[in-house]
């Protein structure tokens, strides 16, 4: 059994890679930088914010055999005032965090480099729900992803009977994480990457199509759904207004 | 009645230039496309402004739009309407990777960069931001990026609304079909059903009371239409 992970050197990508090494995949993982700890999984360099790297990547995973699980992890963030935030910036939040899956994943599945029966996770974030003021780019490629998967569910599972699983987890204790967040913002309440690792591996085998890790998370998604204005309001006094930096992956 | 300035993106043909030979009567407008001013083929009012900025290159966009804002002597804006956009209709759920990057750059990184861009013309009026999205931003198994693409507006929309809540309304509106060469674009042939497609006037006229209402989100499709959403509202 072979696994994808990308974005597997650090954070819920790392925890993921290795929960799916302990149920026995071959694990490759694809990140810029080299993995922050020693590892089973195979690393390959690949900065995904980059089209030309990217299509290299997709001409060697086409060259090689095909995957059972695929994860779309790859994420990174841009916080601070949209319009203080440089453009490059915002490009490059898109490009990583949507253009690239979306792409890989159309690419891999033409190529047939996706198994039948296989399954595929998208990780969206939590701020589909509630958006997401002080990272609206970031918010903008998250919604993208999810709603790309949400459109390609059917004739994937029709098709090719792969399945299609989008992720939302909320604020995990994730370096990653900690570095736009507030500098005050209490670290405590946070998801352990593994505990949400976990929580989002067991709904992929179940095949939903929607994975909210953790009761806190399923319940803002919801109050996010009911009531869509307040919320964001409220991620706006808890986030926006607390934001003390820009800050650019 | 004050004479407002305009921006409107992709004005060449459909929604757009429908919208800005409707404002262009009482107001300033200037539009973009892609194409050269004499390949835009439908009436075209003579009081409008053409700017050719192709949003297949983001960054260059901007560029260009900024400086061709400056050139006519535009110091500030009173209403910025997003409106360019592109979508490719797929068989089995896959977008060819070309067409994919295409509709990303062109529907949503211009986006982002032409609205972050403006906020200095908008912020002295305090005014309005109107992005044109789709009833398909909610997912749609004939068009994934095209909808990733009007999700992503969605998003940026929500967000960005409550950022510059006080100094710029950000507004998004979701259109439904609407009669356009769009769908032949899109390589989508729908037929006789597109007699049920709402018109570009009255689409038009639901855009503008919708901009000057300033809410958001609003769904612009034929419920609202029967609903005589062409008829009432205030004009800007
Ligand atoms: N028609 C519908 O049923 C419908 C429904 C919901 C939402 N919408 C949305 O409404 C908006 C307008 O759609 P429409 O039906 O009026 O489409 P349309 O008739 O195809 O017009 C599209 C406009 O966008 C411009 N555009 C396309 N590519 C561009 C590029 N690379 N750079 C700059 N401008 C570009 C076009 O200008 P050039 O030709 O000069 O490039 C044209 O003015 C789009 O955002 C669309 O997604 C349409």
């Amino acid at each position: 059994m072979r696994a994808l992970v990308t974005g597997g050197s650090a954070g819920l990508g790392r925890a993921l890679c290795d929960a799916l090494l302990d149920d026995g995949f071959d694990v490759i993982s694809v990140d810029r930088e080299a993995p922050s700890q020693k590892t089973e999984a195979k690393h390959i360099a690949c900065d995904l914010s980059d089209r030309m790297t990217v299509d290299n990547l997709l001409d060697k995973l086409e060259a090689d055999e095909a995957f059972d699980v695929v994860i779309f992890n790859a994420g990174i963030s841009a916080t601070g005032k949209f319009e203080d935030i440089e453009p490059e910036d915002h490009l490059r939040v898109f490009e990583t965090n949507a253009s690239a899956p979306m792409v890989c994943c159309a690419g891999l599945i033409k190529a047939g480099k996706i198994a039948e029966e296989g399954h595929i996770v998208f990780v969206a974030s939590l701020s589909h729900f509630t958006g997401y003021p002080g990272a609206s780019s970031y918010a903008a490629s998250k919604d993208a992803l999810a709603i790309y998967a949400k459109s390609i569910l059917k004739p994937l599972k029709n098709k090719h009977k792969i399945s299609v699983t989008t992720a939302f987890p909320g604020p995990l204790k994730t370096e990653h994480a900690a570095r736009h967040a507030p500098s005050e913002a209490d670290q405590e309440r946070r998801m352990q990457p593994e505990e949400a690792a976990r929580l989002i591996l067991a709904d992929m085998r179940k095949r939903k199509a929607k994975s909210l890790p953790g009761g806190t998370t399923a319940l803002l998604a919801m109050a996010g759904q009911l009531a869509p204005k307040p919320l964001t309001f409220a991620m706006k006094q808890i986030i926006y207004k607390k934001l003390d930096r820009t800050v650019a992956d | 009645m004050i004479r407002r300035k305009i921006l409107i993106t992709g004005g060449t043909t459909g929604i757009g230039l429908a919208l800005a030979n409707r404002l262009s009567v009482r107001h300033d407008v200037i539009v973009t496309g892609s194409r050269a001013h004499e390949d835009i083929t439908e009436a075209f009012s003579p009081n409008l402004v053409y700017v050719r900025a192709s949003q297949s290159d983001p960054a260059r966009a901007v560029k260009t739009i900024a400086q061709q804002l400056l050139k006519h002597e535009w110091p500030r804006l009173d209403n910025v309407v997003l409106n360019a956009g592109v979508g490719f209709a797929v068989e089995d759920g896959l977008d060819e990777v070309a067409k994919m990057r295409r509709t990303l750059d062109i529907n949503v990184s211009s986006t982002m960069l032409i609205a972050r861009a403006m906020y200095p013309w908008l912020s002295k009026t305090k005014g309005t931001l109107t992005i044109i999205g789709s009833v398909a931003h909610k997912g749609h198994k004939r068009f994934p990026s095209y909808a990733a693409s009007k999700g992503a507006l969605n998003g940026l929309a929500r967000s960005l609304r409550s950022e510059w809540a006080g100094e710029v309304a950000v507004q998004v509106l979701h259109p439904g079909p609407v009669k356009t060469g769009m769908h032949e674009k899109a390589g989508l042939n729908p037929g006789w059903v597109s007699e049920f497609f709402i018109r570009t006037e009255p689409m038009a006229r639901m855009i503008e009371y919708s901009m000057s209402s300033r809410r958001s989100p609003i769904t612009l499709s034929w419920s609202r239409y029967i609903g005589g959403g062409s008829i009432t509202g205030r004009r800007l």
